[in-house]
């Protein structure tokens, strides 16, 4: 088995952990836990990132052995985490229908002194509202609108992870993102109140 | 034809595309075009900018793992591997005593003979 990527070391990692070897694949979770978990955080949410971390890594020990190298190792760990936190997503559904408002969907302006919005991120209560706003994008979206702007894939790339056409990636991301638009605009408008629904389901045709 | 639900979220994605960056040539063109005619136009490609930058700096952040998570996933890879050797071990086992009773019950058809 060849591996595309990585260095020697975690090429040969690799290929023990796929032949049963704990050592080796306790040496793959630990390198690789904080990649997983970070993913898990931006597509399922802070609150249930650990669970879906963890349903990670029973997949990749259940299924190691199978991997072939035909792609890169992160390339698969990135499939896996995005297909189990698509799943643990469709458990916990609390979408409901909504419309496009009538108004542009303005942002209310970042609660920082120089109005900057790269540090307005790092504002706790702008990045709840970040994370609480993407609970409303469709989840399928939201993955490809992680993978794009938070994780900074190429549209390949996603296509690859979400194993869909190039195209259907570049719709998701695009309708990642108007939906998270209209998402924060509409947390703006009501301020700290209970989310209302999904910002796409009942308006995007 | 397309509602005009339908055209409102066309003309959402295609500023928040501008906006990233990816519109080039006549559809880039057409989208400053848009920005120019109506002050609206213009905070909307201003919001999606801004929630960009806020996404990309999150982006930047990288949390670590909990040790409990990371202990949890190893623990459960070591059970699940001794699992694998004792089912092994008890199939040999139990493989080899079936043979053995075959054996002796004289039921191998070579034996028959």
């Amino acid at each position: 088995m060849s591996i595309p990527g990585g260095s020697a070391e975690d090429r040969n990692l690799i290929v023990r952990a796929s032949r049963g070897d704990v050592e080796a694949f306790s040496r793959v979770v630990r390198d690789r836990s904080g990649f997983v978990y970070r993913v898990a955080q931006r597509i399922v949410g802070p609150d249930k990132a650990q669970d879906a971390s963890q349903e990670v890594w029973v997949r990749v020990w259940q299924r190691i052995q199978d991997f072939r190298g035909e792609s890169a190792f992160s390339t698969w760990l990135y499939k896996i985490t995005v297909n189990a936190c698509l799943d643990a997503r469709r458990k916990d559904q609390r979408r409901e229908a909504r419309e496009l408002p009538e108004e542009p969907p303005y942002l209310p302006e970042a609660p920082t002194s120089d109005n900057d919005p790269e540090s307005s991120a790092l504002n706790r209560e702008r990045r709840e509202e970040i994370f609480e706003s993407l609970e409303y994008v469709r989840e399928d979206h939201r993955a490809a609108l992680v993978l794009r702007h938070m994780e900074g894939l190429s549209y390949e790339e996603i296509a690859e992870v979400m194993d869909v056409p190039t195209g259907t990636a570049k719709g998701w991301v695009s309708r990642g993102r108007a939906s998270m638009l209209v998402a924060l605009f509409e947390k703006g408008k009501k301020g700290k109140g209970t989310p209302g629904g999904d910002a796409e389901a009942g308006g995007r045709p | 034809m397309p509602s005009v639900e339908s055209e409102r979220w066309e003309f959402l994605e295609r500023v928040g595309a501008y906006a990233a960056g990816e519109l080039e040539g006549a559809e880039a063109r057409e989208v400053e075009r848009l920005m120019l005619e109506t002050e609206d136009n213009r905070r909307l490609a201003e919001s999606y900018a801004q929630m960009l930058a806020l996404l990309s700096a999150l982006g930047q952040e990288t949390p670590e793992a909990p040790d409990a998570m990371v202990n949890y996933a190893i623990r459960r890879a070591y059970v699940s591997a001794t699992l694998r050797r004792a089912d092994s071990i008890m199939r040999g086992l139990a493989i080899d005593y079936l043979g053995a009773l075959v054996h002796y019950l004289g039921l191998r058809p070579s034996e028959r003979r």
